[in-house]
């Protein structure tokens, strides 16, 4: 399923507000018809696209506090769920991915060719392109983008697009329109790749800079809107790209933006988002957890809209540590830990009961996710029997122990967002785990994996292909080599990189989704990887904003957004 | 009276008239004592006589400190106020506003949150009580080497002070607990330290006075050693304000302590201090107010109430 159900309550909450927009609109005269494609249009197209574009404006959005370990806006380097929105509206990529069907269909290239082997990749490109410094694209652009790219890889082996370019060898101008990518070794996940904004293409005055200048905003794109300026921490301007005429054919306005700029600010407190929103202070509030059941409700009262999708890439999973001496290298501690979590209830509890539960170690919107339910089913009693067999006998303080030791987890959470960790820890408690919840600051969470200092640690990474879990478990790849090393052991490790690797090399979609079915199997079967919920982008839109569309990776496309009349 | 025992005294009668001066309450306390001076205990009785009429004649303050002893009590012993598991999570239960039951509702998850506000007191009071001990022990330390000793060791202590004085409290806290790390602990310590620095002023100025006084030197004439004379007389004769100091200073280190769990440096989850209360709360405070509100007036009432104490028994003792 690769869109999320349209909220109910929203739905019930849209209809008098539409009752009242075609009374008014039947006095007027007016299209009254199109408000029914109003604010109830949530599954990852259009929201709100009610009535005829307007232009002008500035959308105001509100983000989640910015990365202070890594600010960048660099589309190469960040890995930043938000600022991966910010490029994909100032910078364009040579493909774009249908989110409805994963289909990759043509951008900057208008077709393109791959090779039997996945080693060799041509691509025809438009000849109509300009970044917004005026200089024209072309495949000359291409080649300094992906030459950079490389260098780039040599210099800081951990940059976030490494994942897109394994085994990349050349770039090669074929003629005015064409050029060919080559790899030295298979990489079929790369025509996926180059839909992503990782690998969008900047101008090739971007990357003569240095890779920190691009990350504080020295970068020229060619997408709908221009970024003006990026401060971390405080905000990031953008204004409309004059002559924009190349969007991708899943945008419905291929032109210029109707918004003349999009204003972002920074806004740490969830409720002070949403009051922003609700008091007409901001246009959009973009949080990164999904916005909770409460603030949903507070939403659609004022008459918002609410617009999710479920971010593709693994789900919000706990990786175990499972080097010598820690409780979860048994095996059966392990399968015990997946049984106690009643993510049901988590989904429900924490973020309302409308919010799916999660199904495999990919969110539904992966490609290849295999629903994996029956893994996960929440069963006490049973992890309560591995535990007993394991030696683990229940105490009279509830918990378990064997020679006196106390079956005892510990997981580093990050300030601020631990009701989720509270409930999961009240949970294993039933079955007589102790999991022990250590805060941290986000800064401290490098310093805590190198130590190998935990059990269970939560990370996750979005992409709109299964092979992304590369970056996160497989120590050749990984943005922390450390959590890697200790998330398998070495003969596991071995077993998940072969998996991985035919995944890269295979060319064949179903073919390919059969390699990561394997994975998610082996992952289930042998419990190395918890997931503890289905990670859905949530935002909450101002009732007069139009034309929102999310993109495969879950991302804001505001090229067909526009600021009206309240739907 | 709870408060009156928590007050050092002076071992010896000082003639301090803003102090309070009774000794001991307990029977075998100045046994000798009392055969032997006759007179001036019927007048320290007599004195404390009058001081507990004009208390009780005080509602307002009757009323603050039935308070404060009750929140005492329910943080040392919350079984006897509620059997709710503060830890418990219930999710089909949860946010209910209060009503029988859950007489401050429930949390997010479920929980019961009197429960937990009673639970979490014992937190905050241990925080409390050991930032006071430290700050206490530090400043009388500081305090009395500095004013006895003099000279450039008296310039250099209070130097330091001055630096410390000059931070904000707030801020000074912050800072040392980043540097500690998380915990009921470190936020105990960091908040002692802020409060350092009057209690080493306050019993500076109060050495000062003292070491001039003809019984010091007396006892120095007398041939007592210079510790001996430190211990014996000025310590006892010069902590009498600071310990006022630290009564009134309960309230704010409540409110300190509840600052920074507020902040996120408190104990760790589940267990929650108030502050940490009132901060996870205030996500629902449009839609369930009373998961901050209750917390947070339970804490106003708290320290309105040892303010109230405080400033009551200064006044009484004019």
């Amino acid at each position: 399923m690769r869109t999320t159900r349209p909220h109910r309550r929203l739905a019930a909450a849209a209809a008098p507000a539409l009752v009242a927009v075609l009374a008014l609109t039947a006095c007027a005269g007016g299209s009254g018809s199109a408000a029914s494609d109003g604010a109830t249009s949530t599954d990852g197209s259009t929201a709100g696209a009610t009535g005829d574009p307007v232009e002008g404006g500035r959308l105001r959005l509100a983000y989640f506090p910015d990365n202070a370990a890594f600010a960048c806006v660099d589309p190469f380097q960040t890995y930043w769920i938000e600022h991966r929105t910010v490029i994909r509206n100032y910078a364009d990529s040579l493909t774009d991915q249908d989110p409805e069907t994963g289909e990759i269909v043509p951008w900057l290239a208008t077709s393109w060719t791959v090779d039997d082997a996945g080693t060799e990749y041509t691509f025809d490109l438009r000849t109509d392109v300009t970044f917004s410094d005026g200089t024209a694209f072309g495949p000359e652009a291409v080649k300094t983008a992906f030459d950079s790219h490389a260098a780039v890889l040599q210099e800081l082996p951990t940059a976030y697009g490494g994942v897109y370019l394994a085994g990349y060898e050349s770039t090669e101008v074929v003629d005015a329109d064409t050029v060919v990518i080559r790899f030295s070794t298979p990489n079929a996940a790369f025509l996926q790749g180059t839909s992503t904004t990782n690998l969008a293409v900047l101008a090739p005055a971007s990357y003569a800079k240095t890779p920190e200048e691009r990350c504080l905003g020295d970068v020229v794109g060619s997408g709908p809107f221009v970024l003006d300026s990026y401060t971390p921490g405080e905000g990031i301007s953008l204004s409309k790209r004059d002559g924009y005429a190349w969007g991708s054919e899943l945008r419905e306005n291929t032109g210029e933006a109707y918004l003349d700029g999009i204003d972002i600010t920074y806004v740490a407190e969830d409720s002070v988002r949403i009051g922003q929103l609700t008091s007409g202070a901001i246009d959009i509030a973009w949080p990164r957890q999904p916005i909770t059941e409460n603030d949903q409700a507070l939403v659609t009262a004022n008459g918002a809209q609410l617009v999710s999708r479920s971010l593709p890439g693994p789900a919000n999973n706990l990786y175990p540590n499972l080097s010598e001496g820690k409780v979860l290298a048994e095996a059966d501690v392990r399968r015990a830990l997946q049984k106690a979590i009643d993510r049901q209830t988590y989904a429900s509890t924490v973020f309302g009961a409308d919010y799916p539960a999660v199904t495999s170690i990919y969110d539904t919107t992966t490609p290849g996710y295999v629903d994996h339910s029956e893994n996960l089913a929440h069963d006490p009693d049973g992890a309560a029997e591995l535990l007993e067999d394991a030696g683990w006998a229940l105490e009279d303080d509830g918990y378990r122990y064997r020679d006196g030791q106390r079956l005892r987890l510990s997981t580093p959470v990050v300030q601020g967002f631990t009701a989720g960790d509270q409930l999961i820890q009240d949970q294993l408690k039933a079955v007589g785990i102790d999991l022990q919840l250590d805060v941290i600051t986000q800064a401290q969470r490098s310093d805590v994996l190198s130590s190998g200092d935990y059990d269970l640690i939560s990370t996750y990474y979005t992409r709109a292909d299964p092979g992304v879990i590369q970056w996160i478990v497989d120590s050749r790849y990984a943005g922390s080599k450390a959590q890697a090393d200790n998330a398998l052991t070495p003969e596991q490790a071995a077993q998940v990189q072969a998996l991985l690797d035919e995944g890269t090399t295979t060319t064949d979609p179903d073919a390919r989704a059969e390699v990561y079915g394997e994975l998610q199997d082996l992952y289930l079967d042998e419990a190395l990887a918890f997931p503890t919920f289905e990670r859905v982008q949530t935002a909450a839109l101002a009732a007069d904003v139009h034309g929102f569309r999310f993109t495969s990776e879950s991302f804001g496309d505001f090229a067909g957004t526009w600021i009206g009349d309240a739907s | 009276m709870t408060l009156a025992l928590t007050r050092p005294a002076p071992a010896v009668a000082s003639g301090d008239e803003g102090l309070l001066t009774d000794g001991p309450d307990g029977p075998d306390g100045d046994e000798g004592r009392r055969r032997g001076r006759r007179r001036p205990l019927e007048g320290r009785a007599a004195r404390r006589a009058t001081t507990a009429r004009l208390l009780l004649r005080r509602p307002g303050f009757l009323v603050a400190l039935a308070f404060v002893v009750l929140v005492v009590v329910s943080a040392l012993a919350p079984g006897l106020f509620t059997s709710a598991d503060p830890y418990a999570t219930a999710p089909i239960d949860k946010l209910l506003p209060p009503g029988p039951g859950h007489p401050f509702g429930t949390d997010e998850l479920g929980r019961d949150l009197f429960s937990r506000v009673l639970h979490g007191g014992l937190l905050t009071v241990q925080a409390v009580g050991l930032a006071l001990v430290l700050a206490l022990v530090v400043g009388l330390t500081l305090g009395v080497v500095a004013g006895f000793v003099g000279g450039w060791v008296d310039a250099v202590v209070m130097r330091a002070v001055d630096v410390l004085l000059a931070i904000p409290g707030l801020l000074l806290a912050l800072a040392i607990v980043t540097a500690i790390g998380y915990g009921t602990v470190p936020v105990a310590v960091a908040v002692g330290i802020g409060i350092v620095p009057g209690f080493a002023r306050t019993t500076r100025a109060e050495v000062l006075r003292v070491r001039t006084l003809p019984y010091v030197e007396a006892a120095r004439t007398g041939g007592a050693s210079w510790g001996r004379v430190l211990l014996r007389h000025v310590l006892p004769n010069s902590w009498g304000p600071v310990a006022v100091l630290a009564v009134l200073d309960l309230g704010a280190a409540v409110i300190a302590v509840a600052a920074l769990s507020f902040l996120g440096f408190g104990a760790a989850p589940p267990a929650a201090e108030w502050g940490t209360l009132i901060s996870t709360g205030r996500s629902y405070l449009v839609t369930s107010p009373w998961l901050s509100l209750l917390p947070g007036v339970f804490v106003g009432l708290l320290v309105l109430g040892l303010n109230h104490v405080a400033r009551t028994l200064e006044e009484v003792q004019r």
